[in-house]
């Protein structure tokens, strides 16, 4: 069988013991390796050969078990599927690093108390609903129509390597990170759930808007859930459950009525949709600012052509948005 | 090269010094830029947060205008891009397809999905050419150091836009090198300017879009330039809020991508609106040598 030649593969390992080191380091390997070789075999070899105290999760090997996410090369995710030989063709180098956003217990390995707090925090367990209980010893049966709205989730392995990639959990601890969102969005379309409504109204205020759909999370993710898409469902769910309550479902409500009544942005006017005109007062010294370079944000913009058909495309498919 | 001209709300109001650039560098590379004052906003990425399938419909009758005069469309912002190609890939769903239908039909509107949605980037890059740009630049932006800011949506998500890698692109950096300045790379280049959340909670978006400054300036970055007006709110309009909440100055002066291409091409800042940045560019345009013939 024709096997492929070895490749040099220089590996810049990031190593840090905490309350040991004074701060992190990374160690260069100079491995010889197959081009197909997982990233995870790399490191697995470094420590049974040259390095026995490097510190790594992993388990299955077979991207099931979701234990060894990284940063390789910058991108958080799994070393078990990430072979060599691409990273040494766009990188001349493999520099592995643990996941962001947790801290770090040793070297690749991290705490992911803060991941899982999340994952608790959405109650990740069906709530039969009282008025229609599961049915005693027998599955409680769906149609395939309905499972087909959340196929895609199960899949998740909960590796965080969404949570890793996330600037949002990055930047905001309020931000329960895109795997959570991703499961609540699963429980909120499974139809024996009875909690649908106190699942939305819940997470319209507790971090849902802070998602930043940058997509990040869509492609870090080794299962293709996409959360970024399902948190996109679960704002248009959450909205349509109890109305624009926060900041963000205002923001996106006062923007959809915006463009109904002129078809283009009025950008004062939705600012003021969004924060009411008190919450404004904080904005306005920098309002004043921006207004002084660009006066165009206080003025009202001219309608497009054509705005009465943007009126009947409302008409049509936002019936119940109030003019 | 005729294309129908989606500028976006914020190029025709707020950002009006990119619809300045963008008409400037189009003349100067013989780029038609043909206007159709019936467009809409594409939603901003806000709309399909309210209402999925209403904003796919609205995007749809903006690709059915420029599909009824046989055109492509031309966008200057990293989210009209992703707007529309979202439309695009949604209305391959017949579900959805017989619901936007549905509510264009009675209007006489049709969309047929034959329109291509190009951001003015990859137009210069790949339409236009470097060599063609190269041989039109007088001023070489020699010894600038630029930082390229791409912006979410013409990168990812990666499998719908369906153009450069979302962790390394280049078209950008390409360029950059291509006008004479010297691009830096930074990790958050392809990271997020924290717009989406600026008036949810602007105090974390300033975070993000100071720190992705900070890389940026990190890396030796004297400048910074996007292909987004919405990145452009956050990172120069915003910057000074920004500046406060990571508690450094961050005095970066940042530049839309026609802007640029518009300086090295000879175009005077008035020209372009650079007057029109919270940042001042000066410092930067000081650096620049007159114009060769």
């Amino acid at each position: 069988m024709p096997t492929a030649s070895a490749i040099p593969v220089p590996l810049e390992v990031y190593r840090f013991q905490p309350g040991v080191d004074a701060k992190p380091s990374y160690r260069r390997y100079e491995l010889e390796l197959s081009p197909h070789t997982p990233v995870l075999s790399a490191l697995l070899k470094v420590r049974a050969e040259v390095d026995p105290t490097l510190s790594l999760r992993y388990s299955c090997r077979s991207a099931i078990c979701g234990s060894c996410a990284m940063r390789i090369n910058s991108k958080s995710r799994l070393a078990c599927e990430t072979p060599v030989g691409p990273e040494i063709e766009r990188h001349g180098r493999i520099v592995v690093e643990p996941m962001a956003n947790q801290p770090v217990i040793r070297d690749l390995v991290v705490d992911q108390a803060s991941f899982w707090k999340e994952y608790e925090r959405i109650e990740p367990h069906l709530k039969p609903d009282p008025l229609h209980p599961m049915p005693e010893g027998r599955p409680n049966p769906m149609t395939p129509a309905e499972v087909e709205r959340f196929h895609d989730t199960p899949r998740c392995i909960a590796c965080a390597a969404c949570y890793s990639a996330c600037p949002a959990v990055a930047a905001d601890p309020a931000f329960p990170g895109p795997m959570a969102l991703a499961k609540l969005y699963r429980f909120v379309v499974d139809p024996r759930d009875g909690a649908h409504q106190d699942r939305l109204v819940r997470i319209q205020t507790e971090g849902l808007w802070l998602c930043l759909r940058c997509h990040l999370c869509t492609e870090a993710c080794p299962k293709d859930v996409r959360p970024s898409e399902r948190i996109r469902d679960l704002k248009e769910m959450a909205i349509a459950a109890q109305g624009a309550t926060e900041h963000g479902s205002r923001h996106a409500v006062g923007f959809k009525t915006n463009i109904r009544a002129a078809g283009t942005l009025n950008e004062s006017r939705l600012v003021r949709q969004t924060f009411g005109v008190v919450g404004m007062l904080p904005q306005l010294p920098h309002g004043l600012a921006i207004w002084r370079k660009k006066p165009e944000v206080a003025k009202r913009p001219r309608p497009i052509e054509g705005a009465d058909e943007l009126e009947k495309i409302y008409e049509a498919l936002d019936p119940e948005e109030p003019r | 090269m005729k294309l129908a001209y989606y500028p976006g709300c914020v190029a025709q109001e707020s950002g009006r010094e990119l619809d300045m650039a963008t008409r400037w560098v189009a003349r100067a590379v013989g780029i038609e830029l043909v206007e159709f004052p019936r467009f809409s906003c594409c939603g901003s990425g806000f709309v399909d947060e309210a209402n999925e399938v209403l904003n796919v419909a609205i995007n749809a009758r903006n690709l059915a205008i420029a599909e009824a005069a046989g055109l492509d469309l031309l966008t200057i912002c990293s989210t009209c891009q992703g707007m529309l190609t979202l439309a695009q890939l949604r209305l391959k769903d017949p579900a959805v397809r017989a619901k936007v239908d549905g509510a264009l039909g009675p209007l006489g509107i049709r969309y047929q999905g034959t329109a291509k949605v190009t951001h003015l980037l990859r137009v210069l890059v790949e339409q236009v050419g470097l060599e063609a740009i190269r041989a039109k630049v007088r001023r070489p932006l020699a010894g600038i150091k630029v930082g390229a800011f791409y912006g979410c949506h013409l990168l990812r998500p990666s499998d719908e836009m369906r153009w450069e890698s979302p962790e390394e692109p280049h078209a950008f950096e390409d360029l950059l090198k291509v006008l004479g300045a010297e691009p830096v790379l930074y990790r958050g280049r392809v990271m997020c300017c924290g717009f989406p959340i600026q008036f949810v909670k602007p105090e974390t978006a300033g975070r993000i879009a100071g720190h992705q400054i900070l890389d940026a300036k990190a890396h030796g970055a004297e400048a910074m330039a996007t292909p987004c007006p919405l990145c452009h709110i956050s990172l120069d309009a915003y910057q000074g809020p920004a500046a406060k909440l990571v508690g450094q100055p961050l005095d970066m002066p940042v530049f839309h991508l026609p802007q640029l291409v518009a300086l090295a091409f000879g175009a005077g800042p008035e020209e372009i609106g650079l007057s029109r940045h919270l940042v001042p560019t000066e410092p930067i345009v000081a650096r620049l040598p007159p114009p060769s013939r």
